[in-house]
């Protein structure tokens, strides 16, 4: 039975985002007793609202308020409004994640002390260590139902795209090539059906085999009776008393209309541009320079992946829309080893695009026409491709500001993102176009094409988490430096980006974070 | 999507000098074929263009350009390329900025293929030719219009997916789950 609270109620956590971190924040709260109101800017989203159509679903549950490309990569020209592809919906991005699931390695935690710094680079430690995350990493597992030992469910099937991806790589003297680990069930598990290899993944799974908060984590936090969602509320700022302390936030309700809700805990959970952009837009007298922000460190060290796309013409029939959208990685360039010319490593993974992205995206922006596309087209179905997945380094320009003067539908500053690659990631993609040559004229390719990256869907870093106050946003369990009821539970708060996508870190970061809050809240320290 | 168009000043792709455009490997229509083409299509019902203010002259312009932004030759016929078109004129009968953007597009494109070449733009037999009055102006609003039209009008258009060897959606027959695996040439 959901909850409700009242807007005076301040012993609640508040929950802003409902996302993998928020989501996972809600539920784990919840299992604990501890009460929470969830607010989610977007719309309540269900099964029924997912249909196997990428334009459809981009139009429905992508967050399309207004933003800015800013910087020195393509998308700035060719995707001037839509830096990050991300969601605005219950479930927030885990509605459109593929279920990619990679723990990070060991030396991914302290990228400052395995590199000794990179020039023009801000990179900084972690303050945790995968030791102390291990545990963390097999509750997320068992949790999202990941392919793999832990879960010991095995990975899915390999598709016909994949067995191409892996033929290649294994050609080429690759071997670590895998069908897992996802977040799909492989078998039925947990309430939720066994894959049955659909496609379009990315656009919410039509049954539910792919691990999202919109089906599991939210519906069983509200089924405790205590947490309460709002869905179509926006919050607008976080607000604090004369000692510092936060005590609630302001949203916009459904109708516009504007509310306070009282908390005895903040959480932020918008992902990475809008969680900084919060704490920016609520600078008050105390704080000049926002929430949190005495490093001067919130909206920083922006990062998304060192990203990229290599499609290739096939001898054969390969109908890569048949089966998950991500059906693969090979992770032989994941490793550490500086003398390929970067610092971090990549994954390859097999990635499905259906005709209507693949055609905007082949050659995306106002020059991508003519007979390179038309003819890439149509040979569709011969079609096969994968996305780069690479560490990106943290960048102090990289970063989220506030529009001087455009304001969105909130009245609220409208966010700058800014976005410039450093030459360890060009020198790391073209590593990744040049292995991914090799794969595909060993299987004897007819035509190959070098995708530049697409608005980013895994944005990281801009409340990163460091031992010192003056390197970063928050402490290692999440919580801010400055205000010790504040915490940020998204990916925000990653300190260096790795290679694996972000989806399992953070959650397990938030059911870590979650057990400390709880912990805290009754001992009476928040 | 929407591209801010006044952000391109800095975009920096290199085009290909229009001599050194590859002949295609694929047969093409030659001018004259595509004429009594289009002029096929133009002896239908005329009401869905007409008041546009585009001469029946100024849209066959137009059904070319459409075909030379996304050319697929004898691949698709010509139908979905005059769609995307006629829906254009058809904003254009109502909306006067639409109305003005494609007059003066299809006026600026057919004085720079008199400029470079005496010729009509249907005229210029050489889709290279063609290809190159395009990169000249694909930069700006009139351009992009009709190339997201296309866009959507060619590969986000249902009816062609077959064509393309795409199963769209497929959640309604249980998935691929019997036929994802399959591969015979690997």
């Amino acid at each position: 039975m959901a909850a409700k609270f009242d807007l005076n109620d301040d012993s609640v956590v508040v929950i802003i985002g409902s996302g993998a971190g928020g989501g996972t924040m809600a539920h784990e709260l919840a299992q604990k007793g501890v009460k929470s109101v969830v607010l989610e800017a977007g719309k309540k989203l269900t099964l029924d609202d997912i249909d196997n159509d990428e334009w459809g679903m981009f139009l429905k549950i992508s967050w399309l308020d207004k933003r800015h490309s800013a910087g020195g990569w393509h998308g700035a020209v060719n995707h001037p409004t839509l830096p990050a592809w991300i969601v605005k919906g219950l479930g927030g991005s885990t509605v459109h994640w593929a279920g990619v699931s990679i723990r990070y390695q060991e030396h991914e935690f302290k990228m400052k002390t395995k590199t000794g710094g990179v020039s023009g680079a801000n990179i900084l430690d972690w303050p945790i260590t995968l030791d102390e995350l291990k545990p963390w990493y097999d509750k997320a597992e068992l949790k999202m139902g990941t392919t793999g030992d832990v879960t010991g469910m095995p990975h899915l099937p390999w598709s016909a795209d994949f067995k191409v991806l892996a033929e290649g790589a294994r050609r080429i003297g690759y071997s670590d090539i895998t069908a897992g680990p996802m977040s799909i069930n492989s078998e039925a598990r947990d309430g939720r059906p066994a894959c049955q290899q659909i496609g379009f993944c990315m656009q919410g799974c039509k049954i539910g085999a792919k691990w999202s908060t919109l089906y599991s984590e939210l519906p069983r936090a509200e089924e405790t009776g205590n947490c309460e969602i709002r869905t179509n509320c926006m919050v607008l700022r976080v607000e604090h008393d004369k000692s510092g302390k936060v005590t609630g936030v302001v949203y916009a309700d459904k109708d516009g209309k504007q509310q306070r809700q009282k908390a005895r805990v903040v959480c932020v959970a918008g992902n990475s541009i809008e969680s900084p952009r919060l704490l920016l837009n609520s600078e008050s007298s105390m704080f000049p320079d926002g929430l949190a922000n005495s490093s001067g460190q919130v909206g920083r060290n922006y990062m998304t992946h060192m990203t990229g796309g290599v499609y290739a013409t096939m001898p054969g029939p390969v109908h890569m829309n048949r089966g998950t959208a991500v059906a693969g990685i090979v992770r032989d360039e994941a490793r550490y080893d500086d003398s390929r010319g970067f610092v971090g490593g990549y994954t390859l993974e097999k990635l499905a695009l259906g005709i209507g992205f693949l055609s905007a995206f082949l050659v995306p922006g106002p020059t991508g026409w003519g007979r390179d596309v038309s003819e890439a087209m149509e040979n569709y179905k011969y079609m096969s491709g994968v996305w780069i997945c690479g560490e990106d380094l943290a960048q102090e320009q990289n970063r989220i500001t506030l529009h001087d003067t455009e304001k969105d539908q909130y009245g609220l500053a409208v966010p700058v993102v800014h976005k410039t690659d450093h030459p360890n990631d060009t020198n790391m993609r073209n590593h990744a176009y040049a292995q991914m040559e090799k794969i595909y004229s060993t299987l004897g390719a007819k035509k190959i094409y070098n995708l530049p990256a697409y608005p980013a869907s895994h944005n990281m870093g801009t409340n990163r988490m460091s031992a010192k106050p003056e390197d970063g946003v928050v402490n290692k369990w999440g919580q801010s430096h400055d205000i010790k009821n504040l915490f940020v539970s998204d990916g925000s708060q990653f300190t260096t980006s790795a290679s694996p996508n972000p989806t399992l870190t953070i959650v397990a970061l938030a059911i870590r974070q979650a057990d400390y809050l709880a912990t805290q809240l009754k001992k009476g320290a928040l | 999507m929407l591209y801010d168009l006044s952000l391109v000043k800095t975009h920096v792709r290199e085009t290909v000098p229009i001599s050194d455009f590859k002949l295609s490997r694929r047969g093409l229509l030659t001018s004259s074929a595509f004429l009594a083409l289009a002029t096929a299509t133009a002896v239908g019902p005329t009401g869905a263009w007409a008041a546009s203010g585009v001469s029946a002259e100024q849209r066959l312009t137009l059904i070319r350009m459409a075909r030379d932004i996304y050319p697929h030759d004898d691949f698709l016929p010509e139908g979905p390329y005059v769609k995307v078109v006629d829906d254009v004129l058809k904003e254009a009968q109502s909306n006067d900025e639409t109305r003005k953007l494609v007059l003066d597009g299809v006026t600026d494109l057919e004085a720079r293929a008199q400029k470079i070449y005496g010729q009509n733009y249907v005229a210029v037999s050489d889709p290279n030719k063609r290809e190159g009055l395009l990169r000249s102006i694909e930069l700006g609003a009139f351009f992009q219009k009709f190339k997201g039209g296309l866009l959507f009008g060619l590969y986000n258009n249902k009816e062609l997916w077959p064509k393309f060897g795409y199963d769209g959606s497929s959640w309604e027959d249980g998935g691929f789950v019997d036929n994802f695996d399959k591969i015979d040439w690997l």
